[in-house]
């Protein structure tokens, strides 16, 4: 450990750097493109060219938001600082709620229906994907690999409208719209049962397409691991296809698998935006359609900002985890 | 050069086309892949001759919401027209941008790789800092915030190069945030070639780092580039259609997104309207995972020992 302890900070410092370069050229953007809208940010500011204002507004506006100053470096200075202060700014269609405020509001459900989503596609996808690598060739591998394949490419948003066709529409099982069931709920037990009935459909279209991915990659990675010199070895000790398995095939095999399951922490977000808007699931995806309609730009700015920062903690952690995994990558 | 060695590269050229297309063809799955794609591009290439000419609400022919008939073989949407005439149409307009963004980022992706792959440097460092950014920020996310704005921006109004604004808007801004990952396979691709003897010999006879990166490196590039563009496509195709699904679309243009879109808005999920939102998915979805079978194809018989998929 100590002789490639500078190794393994240089690699963290390394990690550090990337994030770092890649959420502030996020910020840069978001600086950028609220700034390229064409008319009077004071305007927009205060909510948009629908709401009337007054020339005094205007310019009383214009002085407290530091407008008549230098874009660069006054304006981004203001900007950047104020964004990690957690201050991202107005809402236009929410009149005078915080961005940042509805972005929290909403982010749990969104954090239940991917998190949930991740836990079920993780056991279902790897099971099935390792298992399908292990037998190579037979009957569960050409099936799954053939689904998850054509899950793979399938719009997930598209699973969701099928999944409301069959199961809400035509069978009645499951509610296809919202959170909750309006009308007269009592009891907290009556009430949490009918969010995770409304979940079920969500949950399930999110979860179908993160199987098509676990099932490729895990496919692959333990085919990669079948095919191993150590393998070979440890049919030769005589242990057992259980043993082998479980000592050798599966820990080794898990290791691009976790990878890939860190960083779809960060990109399932981003793809359940879609899946949101099909069930109108009071999360964050249904708030970013909200924006994109009413052209809120500060709620998007706020949603691309949410976006960024997860997607790059999770490839920071990612990249820390495989180092720490991985001994090859520290030497 | 002396003609004969000319007349034997030619020779062993013609073998190698004949090698690559005969352990190309006899993957099962570009063989599916590519007979579902010349559907599409039939259907694409000729919508009027084969359905007729888009329909609009004025000339819509069906009942509203009409299940699937003789008349109507795909059933009809929530004013009458019919959907079978508006997948076809589709085709055409989501097949055209997804190929139009897959070639701009195909570009992108080859000058930015090239360039820092060849020049190393300072160069190098910049170019794949930026490569880096464009890498972990998916294209989705990118274009959700950056469409709408350049939209505003341009007005949604006229057209430009025969396409609606927002058509154009997006063929531009998916090929711009997707080319990260063709550049650093063509990156990686270049720092070995230019080792390689002959741009040595191309260098000492005094060719201009210009001509080497064109005539030299780049054609070694495509097989690599070939490969990865088949899932540039696809990409495009998913990208696309979740724009579209969430209203970035131009419904006088309708690709199949947008037909999803407006199936969504109609409500055709909860009026069990299975023919209206499901025949422009099942079209999106032969076409992306067509270019991915394809694409996984080429990999494989370009380089045979990394298989990922079968």
């Amino acid at each position: 450990m100590a002789a490639n302890g500078g190794r393994t900070t240089r690699h963290i410092g390394h990690a550090l750097l990337r994030a770092a370069v890649t959420l502030s050229m996020v910020v840069i953007l978001n600086f950028i493109l609220f700034r390229v809208i064409p008319g009077d940010p004071a305007k927009l500011l205060l909510g948009g060219a629908r709401v009337s204002v007054t020339a005094e507004q205007l310019e009383a506006q214009r002085k407290s938001w530091g407008l008549e100053r230098p874009l660069v470096p006054d304006q981004l200075v203001d900007y950047v600082s104020a964004t990690l202060h957690g201050d991202l700014g107005y809402s236009f269609k929410f009149r005078g709620r915080r961005v940042a405020g509805l972005l929290l509001e909403r982010l749990p459900a969104t954090i239940a229906l991917v998190g949930i989503a991740q836990l079920i596609a993780i056991v279902v996808g790897v099971t099935l994907g390792m298992y399908a690598g292990w037998r190579r060739g037979g009957v569960v591998d050409h099936i799954t690999t053939g689904a998850s394949l054509a899950l793979y490419s399938t719009p997930s948003f598209w699973v969701g409208m099928l999944l409301v066709v069959i199961f809400s529409t035509a069978l009645g099982w499951l509610p296809g719209y919202g959170g909750y069931s309006p009308g007269a709920l009592k009891g907290s037990l009556d009430l949490l049962l009918d969010y995770l009935r409304h979940l079920v459909l969500p949950v399930s279209a999110v979860a179908l397409g993160l199987i098509g991915q676990y099932v490729v990659v895990s496919r692959a990675a333990m085919s990669d691991v079948v095919a191993e010199d150590y393998m070979v070895t440890a049919r030769a000790k005589g242990l057992t296809d259980l043993q082998m398995l479980m000592r050798h095939a599966f820990r080794n095999a898990m290791l691009p698998v976790m990878t890939l399951v860190t960083l779809n922490l960060g990109y399932v977000v981003a793809g359940a935006i879609t899946v949101e808007s099909v069930f109108a699931w009071p999360g964050i995806g249904n708030l970013t359609v909200e924006a994109l309609n009413a052209r809120d730009y500060p709620v998007l700015q706020g949603i691309f900002l949410l976006l960024g920062v997860s997607i790059v903690v999770a490839n920071l952690v990612a990249d820390l985890t495989y180092g720490l995994l991985d001994p090859r990558v520290r030497q | 050069m002396s003609e004969n060695t000319v007349q034997y590269s030619k020779r062993s050229r013609e073998r190698a086309i004949k090698d690559f297309l005969r352990q190309f063809l006899g993957h099962g799955g570009a063989q599916l892949g590519i007979v579902c794609l010349i559907f599409f591009f039939v259907l694409a290439a000729v919508p009027n001759i084969l359905v007729g000419p888009l329909q609009t609400a004025i000339n819509a022919t069906g009942d509203f919401l009409a299940p699937p008939s003789s008349q109507h073989l795909l059933g009809t949407d929530e004013v009458g027209r019919d959907v079978l005439n508006l997948v076809v149409h589709g085709a055409r307009i989501s097949l055209t941008i997804a190929l139009l963004a897959t070639v701009i980022s195909l570009i992108v992706g080859t000058t930015v790789g090239m360039t820092s792959g060849y020049f190393g440097g300072w160069v190098d460092v910049w170019l794949m800092r930026i490569t880096d950014f464009f890498f972990v920020m998916p294209s989705f996310v990118l274009a959700l915030v950056i469409t709408p704005v350049v939209l505003e921006v341009m007005g949604r109004g006229g057209d430009i190069l025969g396409f609606r604004p927002s058509l154009f808007v997006i063929i531009v801004v998916i090929g711009m945030t997707s080319w990260a990952f063709v550049a650093r396979i063509v990156r990686s691709q270049t720092l070995s070639l230019k080792e390689r003897t002959f741009v040595d010999r191309a260098r000492v006879v005094g060719s201009s780092d210009f001509s080497i990166m064109v005539q030299h490196i780049l054609p070694n590039l495509v097989p690599q580039i070939a490969a990865n563009g088949a899932l540039v496509v696809s990409g495009a195709i998913y990208i696309e259609t979740s724009l579209s699904f969430l209203g970035l679309g131009d419904p006088l243009q309708p690709s199949w997104g947008t037909l999803l879109s407006l199936a969504q808005r109609a409500g055709a999920a909860s009026a069990g309207a299975w023919w209206y939102l499901g025949a422009p998915g099942l079209c999106a979805l032969t076409v992306a995972l067509s270019f991915v079978l394809i694409g996984n194809a080429l990999d494989d018989t370009f380089n045979p020992r990394r298989r990922v998929i079968p």
